[in-house]
């Protein structure tokens, strides 16, 4: 075999499964640069802290699938934190976990509502509830964190507990990674909504209600994010106003770097996750090497570019 | 494509014609310089030139108008026709000067359309208009133009015949590219076929007919081109009343019978697609009422028009009929995802499989396999999928907007005999085309329009290019 042909076959490889790759390089620098990340403990903090990023990508990957965006997930996790551990002070466990979780899923399908029947841009409406949602949330908890009840300590120990040696959130992104996976692979819903990223009209034309799964993939997000949000504040035992701010960002960038186009069509879900695991580990790598919070967010950002310009060279190549 | 060689003389059209995939529009990225050559030399002026980049095209003064337009929607007619320009004479806008430059060339080809106009507000005859005078713009030696009459009707065909000759007239080789045989006899001066990659040969227009060049495009004759079917006409299945759409389409109805084609003559802006775009509510319509068996529909979305029985293959094949970035099977099974899904929504693999291939199979579609991408496709097979779409529920009215555009002769004539089975089958269809010839060969009936409103009705036996020409442009027989 010629020499030159057999690299070329190598590099269109890496190319292809660059989500990959870059994964597997962030692995190997995180193993060499520092003993400690290999150390279970520090693989659990890990994980534990990707987590609620992880739970909204999948959501954000659904609404990026059609084309769209979603700016409020931030906020989205901050309100229902706050309501979380405010109702834990009111009602039994299960009724406030739930009318948290319907919360999210109420602020999605407003953006939802406002998109598909309104045709508003993705951007701007979301925008606009990320802003109403922030203000919402530092309103409910009058701008100082709430404590959860003591009387939900079933909630706060779910939070910081741990089963066969990883911490239980991890159990839900693994469910919703499924799930999320599963119905992009195998059902009609997936199907459908990477059609409508892909050409709209055709799908519209085609006899197919497009506004009612623009609108689904938003209310899904802000489930997402209100479960994420919940999650969070299980882990803290604290619903916080401030939490989540600018997590948007790192969510659309996981689900960039994990190969989907921002203009709809394209993205798979283990790639979503590749890219989650990525993000976390760049953040995990420089934590552990003592670098300061302001170098963290430039080497970040500089990862991302080195990560889509990798993406572009295949879409030219093809 | 191998060892094509053909000369263009100055002031001469030269008509290039084959069949899908027979190389025209390699030999146009060549000359283009969008591809590369791999042997091979280009002269112009009897001197050998390098195309190495669409600049060095654009330099020997090669002017090219595609098949798909490369206009910016959102500027305006004046920007697009100077866009390679602005910027280049300077930093400021001069929209006076722009202006008026824009609209001499377009008066100049016999067309008026305001230069201040977004393109994307123009209608596709109008975009094509510019897109000539993009082309024009710049001293061109050689005028290549691909299908450039494919979106435009009869009249603005004619103004586009005499601008060419009055190109030719100032010395300039035009190379025609054109599935069009009747327009090729009506204004080339040879012709050039090709077939498979290679040349079979200039001929001059005057020592050949129509049906020689057909046998040498494919070995097939005219008579063949157009099925003979018999029609099993039935009782009325289908009937729109007073369909209005602003001033697009006035007050327009009418009826289909179960197992007739019924067609829809007119000129481009006749309303023609605008009138069953708002029977299928792909857009809005301001009133009008729609019969199914003599039942009132409301239908309020396309999704509730197919839900109906009514199915509709929209003009612009590329942007609404089919998802190019998605598999055969995926663009077939959006239309009825309910016959290949269980309770919850989840595909059964091997029924989508065997659903599809199946209707490869019916339709002849060339395809790898059910998965390959649609936009791997040549254009008749796309329109084949873009059909098989509908054929994969049970359609009761089926609306085909220009069933054959872009599409080669092989799979033109697959494309009718298709029409005719589901015809026989007593779907009743509603076809548009620009081309007359094509309604005359393949509908039972024709309905003309013209300023959205129809203008009069042709039974089978008194149809003639004539009489529809003679109706769509209103003018009345003495």
């Amino acid at each position: 075999m010629n020499p030159k042909t057999g690299l070329k076959k190598y590099l269109q490889f890496i190319i292809r499964y660059n989500t990959v790759f870059i994964f597997l390089i962030m692995l190997v620098v995180s193993a060499l640069v520092s003993d400690v990340f290999f150390t279970s403990a520090n693989l659990f903090n890990l994980i534990r802290q990707v987590t609620p990023v992880g739970i909204i990508s999948m959501g954000m990957l659904l609404v990026i699938l059609t084309g769209g965006i979603d700016l409020s997930v931030g906020s989205i996790v901050a309100m229902v934190g706050v309501l979380c551990a405010l109702f834990t002070k009111t009602v039994p466990l299960p009724i406030a976990i739930l009318a948290s979780l319907v919360c999210g899923l109420v602020v999605g399908s407003l953006s939802g509502y406002l998109v598909s029947v309104h045709k508003m841009a993705p951007f701007i409406a979301t925008l606009a509830l990320m802003s109403i949602v922030r203000g919402l949330g530092f309103i409910f908890s009058k701008g100082a964190p709430v404590l959860v009840s003591e009387d939900a300590y079933a909630l706060t120990d779910f939070g910081s507990g741990s089963l066969l040696g990883f911490p239980n959130p991890a159990y839900v992104l693994v469910i919703v990674f499924a799930i999320t996976a599963v119905l992009l692979k195998y059902n009609v819903f997936g199907r459908i909504v990477i059609a409508i990223g892909s050409n709209e009209e055709a799908v519209r034309l085609s006899g197919i209600k497009v506004s009612a799964y623009k609108f689904s993939v938003y209310a899904i997000a802000g489930g997402l994010s209100a479960l994420a949000g919940i999650i969070t504040t299980a882990r803290t035992a604290v619903g916080s106003p401030v939490m989540g701010v600018g997590m948007e960002l790192d969510v659309i960038a996981t689900v960039v770097i994990g190969g989907a186009s921002l203009s709809g069509g394209k993205g798979s879900a283990i790639n979503t996750l590749l890219g989650v695991l990525t993000l976390g580990m760049i953040g995990n790598i420089m934590n552990l090497m003592n670098i300061p919070a302001y170098s963290q967010q430039v080497i970040k950002g500089l990862i991302i570019i080195l990560a889509v310009l990798l993406q572009r060279f295949q879409v030219t190549r093809n | 494509m191998k060892n094509v060689t053909f000369k263009v003389l100055p002031g001469e059209i030269h008509a290039l014609v084959g069949e899908n995939g027979a190389g025209k529009s390699t030999l146009m990225k060549i000359l283009s310089g969008a591809y590369t050559k791999d042997t091979g030399q280009i002269f112009i002026d009897d001197k050998e030139v390098q195309i190495r980049n669409t600049h060095d095209s654009k330099k020997l003064g090669i002017g090219i108008i595609y098949q798909e337009f490369s206009l910016v929607p959102e500027l305006s007619v004046a920007e697009n026709i100077f866009l390679n320009k602005l910027g280049v004479t300077g930093f400021w806008m001069k929209w006076g000067n722009l202006k008026k430059r824009a609209d001499e060339i377009i008066t100049s080809i016999g067309f008026s359309i305001n230069p201040s106009l977004k393109a994307g507000d123009l209608s596709i005859a109008q975009q094509q208009i510019v897109e000539i005078a993009k082309a024009l713009s710049e001293q061109v030696k050689v005028l290549i133009l691909d299908e450039p009459s494919a979106v435009l009707g009869p009249q603005e065909i004619q103004k586009l015949f005499n601008t060419l000759k009055k190109l030719k007239k100032e010395d300039v080789a035009i190379i025609y590219i054109s599935h069009h045989l009747s327009e090729i006899f009506q204004i080339a001066d040879r012709i050039t076929v090709l077939k498979d990659g290679t040349s079979c040969g200039s001929i001059p227009v005057s020592e050949t007919d129509r049906d020689s060049v057909i046998r040498l495009m494919l070995g097939r004759s005219l008579d063949t081109m157009y099925p003979q079917h018999e029609s099993i006409i039935g009782e009325e299945v289908f009937k729109a009343v007073n369909i209005s759409l602003g001033e697009k389409v006035k007050d327009v109805s009418f009826g289909v019978n179960k197992g007739e084609i019924l067609g829809l003559a007119g000129l481009v802006g006749s309303g023609r697609s605008e009138t069953l775009r708002a029977i299928f509510a792909a857009d809005k319509r301001e009133k009008g009422r729609i019969f199914l068996s003599g039942k009132e529909l409301q239908i309020r979305s396309p999704g509730k028009a197919v839900k109906m029985g009514i199915g509709m293959v929209p003009e612009d094949r590329k942007q609404h009929g089919v998802i190019l970035s998605l598999p055969v099977k995926e663009n077939i099974s959006l239309t009825d995802y309910m016959a290949i899904t269980d309770h919850f929504g989840f595909i059964k693999a091997k029924k989508e499989s065997i659903n599809t291939i199946d209707l490869i199979r019916r339709l002849t579609i060339k395809a790898e396999n059910e998965n390959q991408e649609v936009g791997k496709l040549s254009g008749g097979n796309q329109q084949k999928v873009a059909l098989a779409k509908w054929l994969n529920r049970d359609c009761r009215v089926m609306i085909i907007d220009e069933p054959t555009r872009g599409v080669d002769i092989g799979a033109k004539v697959e494309i009718y005999n298709l029409i005719n089975e589901l015809a026989q089958k007593g779907v009743a269809i509603i076809v548009i085309s620009s081309e007359t010839s094509e309604l005359m060969g393949i509908c039972d009936r024709i309905i003309v329009m013209r300023k959205g409103q129809i203008h009069g009705e042709l039974e089978k036996q008194e149809f003639s290019e004539e009489a529809i020409l003679r109706l769509s442009l209103g003018v009345t027989t003495n």
